[in-house]
């Protein structure tokens, strides 16, 4: 690990003024001690913020704010939360561990990096990296990689579960940057695709920081699901995750949301297959029909073809498992 | 759709690593391997630190990288939480802080001030042990032992958090908690005994 | 004695190992966890190729790092006698020479080694050695290199393999499983202290401690007992700790160069490449069958993966010798040279996977035959003695595990075809497989010490890596001295105990054993001659005859002859009694065979739209001959079941066939089984004594567990889904596509 400054700051406009290209924000740090182990977060300073931000999750007049020092489990276990956006907790506790849980912070997860296995390889060229130093995934062991939305230069997957809630459930990213502006980004905006530039994981203005998640109420508390494939049943990244979200007028889908994780550069929503199912009925062969909108023209890589198939059968089993929650 | 993608792994491995000679030539690779000659090395910096832990308190400086776990290992000689990935990938550096699980190995020292550490050597009384090490040893809940004192802060924690109610639930929430000698069995079983006392 | 740097003197909690307490309260001494005055730490380069050589180094940059104490290279290094000149190197027979090449062998080899004060600074400096190469094309693809290597024999043939072509049932079919890793939760370390140019003392993680030190009194010129190596508590293994690695030199050539005692711990990745592995393998069976179900031959193939600088062959076609009458039998082998770390001995080596295409291609034949695969193998199994070398079995009682597994999962409810059973998207099926090893005894020396309040210590150099030595010893001398355990404690894993051979390929109880019974009997014999001072009834007594308590001697037969050991103590001035004896393999070896066995039964569940397989139930009986330590036995078992299920499941370590990198080298990316993959495992034992191999008539168990396990869980998804799946390991896109 390269030797860095540490401070903590109490007030967000000191974090913010500290706040410049070659310093690093800390919260739960379980991705970025990580990647400073690894050289691959090099801060020359580190500001921890764990006593800047707010720990809270407040009713708002919409809805919900989550502050981004909420840890994941305290979020997980919010009592409003399981009440009303049972999605957010049920793809929290599909995701990492217990201990990881209890450190991570809600800004934090929207802000982990790719787990591609090139990505952590210091000794191999990946662009996410090393800009301009190439793509070792796209033509290699690339079975946990992207089957959408990729690009010559990146075909990583964006990590985290709780993101595949939140884009499902369309959230806002509330952020601050250091001349005090704010700004709310939707959250299908705030995580990029890889394009030309993969080593920028999301749309974070320069020098801001994430204050606080808020999510709207809606009408899908009754009947979601969060399914995640894995190699193994737990403490694992997803091979595909499937969050789904039904509003149910008795057996009519009035609405439907639908989201991935393990299949993009960021969580991936199935808008087609959403609007397909808007006004149907909610059964098997329509749960089929909406899972086979979803998988037309993906495009898997040499070592993941299967995700299509397993993408199909997990929309289907989450999409069911809406209906007994 | 299954007949579309009906090609096996291996397939792919054969024909993509022909192609991949051939079309593998990232522009900037040379420029990859070449490193920075006139790379200027920083100093390391230093933090005097004051850490409660077990209910004792140390006034140390540290280094602002060393990680909790290194601090203990190393500084403190306080074995007992082990390194088994260093990567928050395995569970055995698990220790409490303010009485939560957490991984000691992602957690730099220089957090930690302010807050109650409590590591395997502070659970036991004196000499009586804590009631989950005793049902580790009754239940003969470990083979090696390397994973063992993460293995049971873990399992501490999740009697307290009452995740016990099945034999399913105690398992995944001890999935954080790798045991290489499979010694899940006697894991279970220590948790469960615990729990119903 | 005292050879314990930090004593700990916690009491042994009741019904439980003897290092328990240990154990759960984290007082317990692994390798790198010993508090050595002056300590300094030292972290591994690796090379950045698969294949080349070194052209040169820049070490300015790392030099840079305050604290930084040194850096080795290959030109520049302290001198290792044994590694002086090529043709020492060659015969030292070390694998890798590490710093003694500037060849380069595979991706991660060590290049440099950077040495600190303190492990963030080496680990930096580390992190900023580099090196220029001159790069040679590397050999990586195991599938691609295997088909222009030729098989030769392994071993004799039986009979005429042609008679398979006249077979009216047979299975032709191929096998592949991915490379595996033992990944210890331990991280090999060493600590290396010179005490004086010639004395050494090594704080180290391995199997084996009097290999370490035979192996660097040789590298390093200096008498065996001059070097010390204690590995009290030893994190694991599964044959990782058989050899002496490259890391363990290159600390001790740290220690020598810094004049400093120096830490060296493997990082999680390096322990992909640093510390052996379970290669990849490629595998083809031939197997025939009579309308009857009697095997008319099987013709197996086999190759393994090795490194471009050693060659290992990892036995895959021993098993098939050992279980069924195969009067037509041929089996080839072949080593394919990879430019990747050398393999070696991982839990149930060779047998483990040859097993694996030999229990597939039997429950697949009894599906051709309509013949239950429970009733096919008990039809085939050679009970009466060992099919190659003809001797008849000690013991084998391979037919009662089946029967008892059978019965434990209630094979009945198994459906006769595949897919019968399903429940909702869930398939379940049934599936069983056995497993077997020869079972082994090697030569092994322990100690008892004696204290006059009848406190026995009973010492051996062996490890106990988890399998519960200790605890094992424990048992076995209070059954033969019937001293209570409480007063019995146990001292092992350092160079300085009588020696014993290194624990592996289920060996270790079988070796230890016999020697702390033979060392109880020096004892009665040490006693029975002090005894006969005071009382001239011991004269010449038998050991046999001599009856040992908690506070005194006396004899078996009559005991009106008793002795307080007080006063034998007071009598004859005796401070600490001590003993030494050696047991090992005798005549009993040519007379008899000897093996462990086990039987595997799985439940499974398959997600027909996810793929994923969720095992229900695991059984696993096995024949151990005595179990001496219940509950640590049952642990061994249910670990190794788990071990199955990784291997079944999910362990796989993929190589980029164009980079040389092993992809996914740490625990997220190479998964073994959490505790939710596992479902309680259902244990049992024949529990028989073998009245042959050893005096305790315990065979080993740790191979056994894992020996089979992988097929009875491709057999169990067949039976559910109808899928045949040969590749493992069987990860949930494989039986999507298949």
């Amino acid at each position: 690990m390269r030797p860095f400054l540490f401070s903590k700051s109490s007030a967000i406009n000191q974090a913010l003024a500290k706040k410049n290209n070659t310093t690093q924000y800390i919260a739960g740090g379980t991705n970025l001690v990580d990647l400073m182990k690894k050289n691959i977060a090099e801060p020359e300073s580190l500001v921890d913020i764990t006593s800047t931000l707010s720990a809270k999750i407040e009713p708002t007049a919409k809805g919900l704010q989550i502050g981004a020092m909420v840890r994941n489990t305290a979020l997980a276990n919010d009592a409003t939360v399981m009440a009303k956006f049972p999605l957010v907790s049920k793809a929290i506790l599909a995701g990492a561990s217990p201990q990881i849980r209890n450190m991570a912070s809600t800004g934090g997860n929207l802000l982990q990096r790719t787990r591609c296995p090139y990505f952590y390889d210091v000794t191999t060229p990946c662009n996410k990296r090393k800009p301009d130093s190439g793509c070792s995934a796209i033509h290699g062991e690339n079975r946990m990689n992207a089957i959408v939305g990729y690009s010559e230069q990146c075909v990583a997957v964006h990590p985290s579960d709780l993101c595949v809630a939140l884009a499902a459930l369309d959230a806002t990213v509330k952020t601050q940057d250091k001349s005090g502006k704010t700004q709310s980004i939707a959250f299908k905006g705030f995580h990029r695709l890889p394009g030309t530039t993969p080593e920028k994981d999301n749309n974070l203005p320069a020098n801001a920081l994430i204050h606080s998640i808020e999510l709207t109420e809606n009408s899908f508390a009754k009947n979601c699901a969060y399914v995640k494939v894995r190699d193994r049943d737990s403490y694992a990244f997803a091979l595909v995750s499937v969050a789904a979200a039904l509003n149910l007028k008795g057996n009519q889908i009035v609405e439907a949301r639908l989201a991935s994780g393990g299949v993009a550069h960021k969580p991936w929503r199935w808008f087609e297959a959403e609007q397909f199912l808007k006004g149907k009925t909610a059964n098997a062969a329509n749960f089929e029909a909406a899972a086979n909108i979803a998988i037309k023209g993906l495009k898997p890589l040499s070592h993941n073809g299967f995700k299509v198939l397993m993408l199909k059968g997990a929309i289907e089993t989450a999409l069911q498992q809406c209906l007994n929650p | 759709m299954k007949q579309e993608y009906n090609f096996s792994r291996r397939f792919f491995l054969k024909t993509s690593s022909a192609l991949g000679a051939l079309a593998f030539i990232p522009k900037g690779v040379k420029a990859f391997y070449e490193e920075v000659k006139n790379f200027i090395v920083p100093k390391k910096e230093q933090l005097p630190l004051t850490i409660s832990i077990n209910k004792k308190s140390y006034a140390i400086k540290a280094d602002t990288r060393t990680t909790l776990l290194d601090l203990l290992r190393e500084d403190l000689n306080l074995t007992g939480a082990k390194k088994g990935c260093d990567h928050g990938q395995c569970g055995a550096c698990t220790v409490h802080i303010d009485g939560e699980r957490v991984l000691s190995c992602l957690t730099l020292a220089a957090t930690v001030p302010g807050k109650e550490v409590t590591t395997i050597e502070g659970l036991a009384n004196g000499d009586q042990l804590h009631p989950m090490q005793q049902a580790f040893i009754e239940c003969d809940g470990f083979q090696c032992g390397y994973c063992t004192p993460g293995q049971i802060m873990s399992a501490v924690a999740c009697v307290k958090e009452g995740h016990t109610k099945s034999v399913a639930e105690i398992k995944e929430f001890m999935s954080g908690n790798l045991c290489r000698c499979g010694a899940y069995n006697g894991i279970v079983e220590s948790i469960q005994k615990v729990a119903a006392q | 004695m005292g050879f314990f740097d930090e004593p700990y003197d916690l009491p042994t909690a009741a019904d439980g190992r003897v290092e328990g307490v240990a154990k759960v309260t984290g007082g317990g001494k692994y390798a790198a966890e010993y508090k050595v005055d002056g300590l300094c730490h030292a972290v591994l380069v690796g090379s950045t190729i698969a294949a080349g050589k070194i052209k040169s180094f820049n070490l300015d940059n790392a030099k840079q790092v305050a604290g930084v104490l040194g850096i080795i290279t290959h030109l520049e290094k302290p001198l290792v006698p044994g590694l002086a000149d090529e043709a020492k190197i060659k015969e030292a027979r070390l694998g890798l020479a590490v710093f003694h090449t500037d060849k380069i062998f595979f991706k991660g080899q060590p290049i440099a080694l950077v040495i600190a004060d303190t492990l963030e600074d080496a680990t930096y400096a580390a992190s900023l050695v580099t090196a220029e190469y001159e790069k040679e094309p590397a050999k990586l693809d195991f599938e691609l290199a295997l088909k222009n290597i030729q098989l030769t024999p392994a071993g004799k043939d039986r009979g005429n393999i042609e008679a398979l072509n006249s077979a009216p049932h047979s299975v032709e079919a191929e096998y592949n499983i991915k490379a595996e890793v033992h990944n210890p939760m331990e991280m090999h370390a060493t600590i290396a202290e010179w005490k004086a140019d010639d004395k050494l003392k090594l704080f180290d993680k391995n199997q084996g401690v009097n290999n370490v030190q035979r192996t660097f009194a040789k590298l390093f010129n200096i008498p065996v007992d001059n070097i010390e190596v204690i590995s009290e508590f030893v994190g694991g293994g599964f044959g990782s700790g058989l050899r002496v690695w490259p890391h363990a030199l290159a600390c001790i050539m740290a220690a020598k160069l810094v004049k400093r005692p120096v830490k060296l711990m493997l990082t999680r990745p390096q322990m992909f490449h640093s510390v052996g592995y379970r290669p990849a393998a490629w595998q083809k069976i031939k197997l025939g069958a009579n309308a009857d179900g009697k095997f008319v031959g099987i013709h197996h193939q086999a190759k393994n993966g090795t490194s471009v600088y050693e060659n290992f062959n990892e036995g895959i076609t021993r098993v098939t010798r050992l279980i069924y009458h195969f009067n037509n039998l041929k089996a080839e082998a072949a080593t394919v040279p990879l430019n990747l770390s050398t393999p070696t001995w991982m839990r149930g080596p060779g047998d483990c996977t040859g097993d694996f295409a030999i229990e597939s291609a039997i429950d697949e034949l009894s599906y051709k035959l309509k013949m239950d695969p429970v009733a096919l193998r008990m039809k085939n199994l050679a009970l009466e003695k060992h099919p190659d070398n003809g001797l008849p079995w000690s013991t084998n009682y391979i037919n009662e595990c089946i029967e008892k597994g059978a019965q434990m999962i209630n094979w009945k409810d198994r459906k006769a075809t595949h897919s019968q059973t399903i429940e909702g998207d869930w398939s379940i099926g049934y599936g069983m497989a056995v497993g077997a090893w020869n079972a082994g005894r090697g030569t092994a020396s322990a100690g008892i010490q004696m204290q006059k309040d009848g406190t026995i210590t009973v010492q051996t150099a062996m490890t106990d890596i988890g399998t519960g030595t200790g605890i094992s010893m424990q048992n076995i001398a209070h059954e033969s001295t019937g001293i209570s355990k409480s007063k019995i404690k146990i001292e092992l894993g350092n160079s300085n105990l009588p020696p014993a051979p290194s624990q592996g390929g289920s060996n270790g109880l079988s070796s230890i054993g016999g020697a702390v019974v033979a060392a109880v009997s020096a004892l009665k014999l040490k006693i029975a001659e002090y005894a006969t001072m005071q009382n001239e009834a011991f004269k010449n007594a038998a050991a046999a005859d001599i009856l040992l308590s908690d506070t005194g001697v006396s004899f078996k037969t009559t005991n009106n002859h008793f002795i307080s050991y007080t006063s034998l103590w007071e009598k004859n001035n005796l401070n600490i009694l001590e003993v030494e004896a050696s047991s090992g393999p005798g005549a009993e070896r040519q007379k008899f065979a000897f093996c462990s066995s086990a039987a595997h039964f799985c439940k499974v569940r398959v997600n027909r739209k996810t793929g994923k397989v969720k095992i229900e139930r695991l059984v696993t009986v096995s024949d151990g001959g005595k179990i001496i330590s219940e509950k640590a036995a049952a642990n061994q078992m249910s670990g190794a079941a788990v071990g199955g299920i990784g291997m079944a499941l999910m362990e796989e370590q993929l190589t980029d066939e164009r980079l040389g990198t092993l992809v996914g080298n740490d625990f997220a990316g190479y998964h073994f089984p959490v505790n939710a993959d596992a479902p309680i495992i259902e244990v049992a034992f024949i529990n028989k004594p073998d009245p042959n191999i050893n005096p305790q008539g315990s065979k080993g168990l740790g191979e056994v567990g894992i020996i089979g396990t992988a097929a009875a869980i491709a057999n169990a998804i067949y039976n559910a889904t109808g899928k045949r799946l040969r590749d493992l390991p069987i990860t949930p896109d494989k039986v999507l596509l298949a």
